[in-house]
């Protein structure tokens, strides 16, 4: 072989080489730096990309679609010094990638350590009642403060969404205790108005029926003593009227009215077939008095038709 | 070597042959040379008296020349694509008007967007005035004031 042969080869084998080390293809989703003799000098896109063999290379090959990261459990005490474990999960996206490449080390371990730190810093400064109740307060608290301290990295936080908050076991015990009594209360105290509410109504009703019977009595009252007023006015009419009468004719006219009333009822004592018996009145004499003053009635009567 | 008669179909031959590797292991290495081998094969079967150094050395320089021939072509012609904000998150905001939800102060400040809050800068305007973003840089917006 030549020496222009082996050159040839050589050349042949160096044009390879070359093309091999020149042309990049970088996936979507990934961003390339590169560096000239070690120096950032620019980032590859996604696409086919030709940098200068030799004198350029590749530094780091970021993924620039948002990852998420698990932040470990981790025990953290809250403000009244309960101690609960926590997790979390972080996402975040790079946004920057020369600065995510270059500004920090180890991206992913400084992300997870700024986020366990701040979960720390909130929670601590929170009540086991608010940390359960508000993790949206917490989530939203946690992303504004990592999202400002990874600012220089070149990433943004897009969320940190707390996982887990377990207490301990014999808190979350005595928590099941204090929400059962709870209800137990509020249970015993809704009876117990039932109850009151109950009986007032009953004892209204009772009341109601008692005025409404003392009242039919007054007014029933009323109306008797009404009545009697009336037949007192009617009596004294009528004994008005009699006497008017009286007045007016002879006074024997009364004897005529009595004897006959008073011959009707011997009738009917007589009648009465129970009892034999015929119970004369004590003044039977007065009866023959009237029969007196009929005789004196008779012989007026006579005298005035032999005139 | 000199028993070998090279012809032109052994170039395109290696042509395809490297266009093969190509579509088996993607990496975009191995097309420049079949690009190199194919042209080869048309310079032997118009020159058939070409040497087999010269034949070589055609090759060599060829498979460099296509990709320096190639990226003149597409700094030219850059691709096109249908998501050309795709990963670029921040890009996507640029034109949109926005909220402030912490005044700007000292070219500082915040806005919200979906469920996420970002820094901006810009004019020194209150809190709740409207701005628009009109560029990205890293993880701050610069933003204008509108009325």
């Amino acid at each position: 072989m030549t020496g222009f042969g082996i050159f040839v080869t050589a050349l042949l084998i160096f044009a390879v080489l070359m093309v091999i080390m020149s042309v990049k293809s970088v996936p979507q989703g990934m961003e390339y730096t590169v560096e000239r003799f070690g120096r950032y000098t620019g980032t590859l896109t996604p696409g086919l990309n030709i940098i200068v063999p030799i004198i350029d290379r590749i530094g780091r090959k970021l993924n620039v679609m948002e990852q998420v990261l698990d932040v470990p459990s981790q025990e953290v005490i809250t403000k009244d010094n309960a101690m609960v474990r926590v997790d979390g999960v972080v996402f975040y996206q790079i946004m920057d990638s020369p600065k995510a490449a270059y500004e920090v080390n180890n991206l992913d371990h400084a992300i997870v350590n700024l986020v366990m730190t701040n979960i720390r810093t909130v929670m601590g400064s929170m009540d086991l009642d608010e940390l359960l109740s508000r993790r949206d307060d917490i989530n939203a608290k946690l992303l504004s403060v990592v999202d400002d301290a990874t600012t220089p990295w070149g990433i943004k936080v897009t969320r940190i969404e707390i996982k887990d908050i377990e207490p301990p076991r014999d808190l979350v015990e005595s928590m099941a205790r204090q929400m059962k009594a709870e209800r137990e209360k509020r249970a015993a105290i809704l009876e117990a108005e039932g109850h009151k509410q109950a009986e007032i109504l009953r004892a209204d009703g009772e009341k109601q029926a008692a005025i409404l019977d003392a009242e039919g009595r007054r007014e029933s009252a009323f109306r008797d003593a009404e009545a009697r007023e009336r037949l007192a006015e009617a009596e004294a009419r009528a004994t008005t009227m009699v006497s008017e009468a009286i007045a007016k004719g002879d006074i024997q006219a009364i004897n005529y009215f009595v004897a006959q009333k008073y011959v009707e009822s011997l009738k009917e004592v007589a009648a009465a077939d129970n009892s034999k018996v015929v119970l004369m009145p004590l003044e039977a004499s007065s009866v023959i008095g009237a029969l007196g003053g009929i005789t004196e009635l008779a012989k007026e009567a006579m005298a005035k038709r032999e005139k | 070597m000199a028993e070998i008669e090279l012809i032109f179909w052994y170039w395109w031959v290696l042509a395809l042959v490297l266009l093969g590797i190509e579509i088996l292991a993607p990496g975009f290495f191995f097309l420049w040379m079949a690009i190199a081998g194919l042209i080869t094969g048309i310079v032997l079967f118009l020159v058939p008296s070409t040497g087999f150094e010269i034949q070589l050395l055609i090759f060599s320089v060829l498979s460099f020349a296509s990709v320096v021939v190639w990226r003149r072509y597409v700094g030219k012609h850059p691709e096109q694509t249908d998501h050309p904000l795709l990963n670029k998150r921040g890009a996507q905001y640029v034109g949109r008007t926005f909220t402030l939800i912490e005044a700007i102060e000292n070219g500082q400040g915040k806005i919200k967007t979906g469920d996420s809050i970002w820094k901006v800068y810009g004019e020194d305007c209150p809190q709740g005035a409207k701005v628009k973003v009109t560029a990205v840089e890293g993880t701050v917006f610069k933003v204008e004031k509108i009325d």
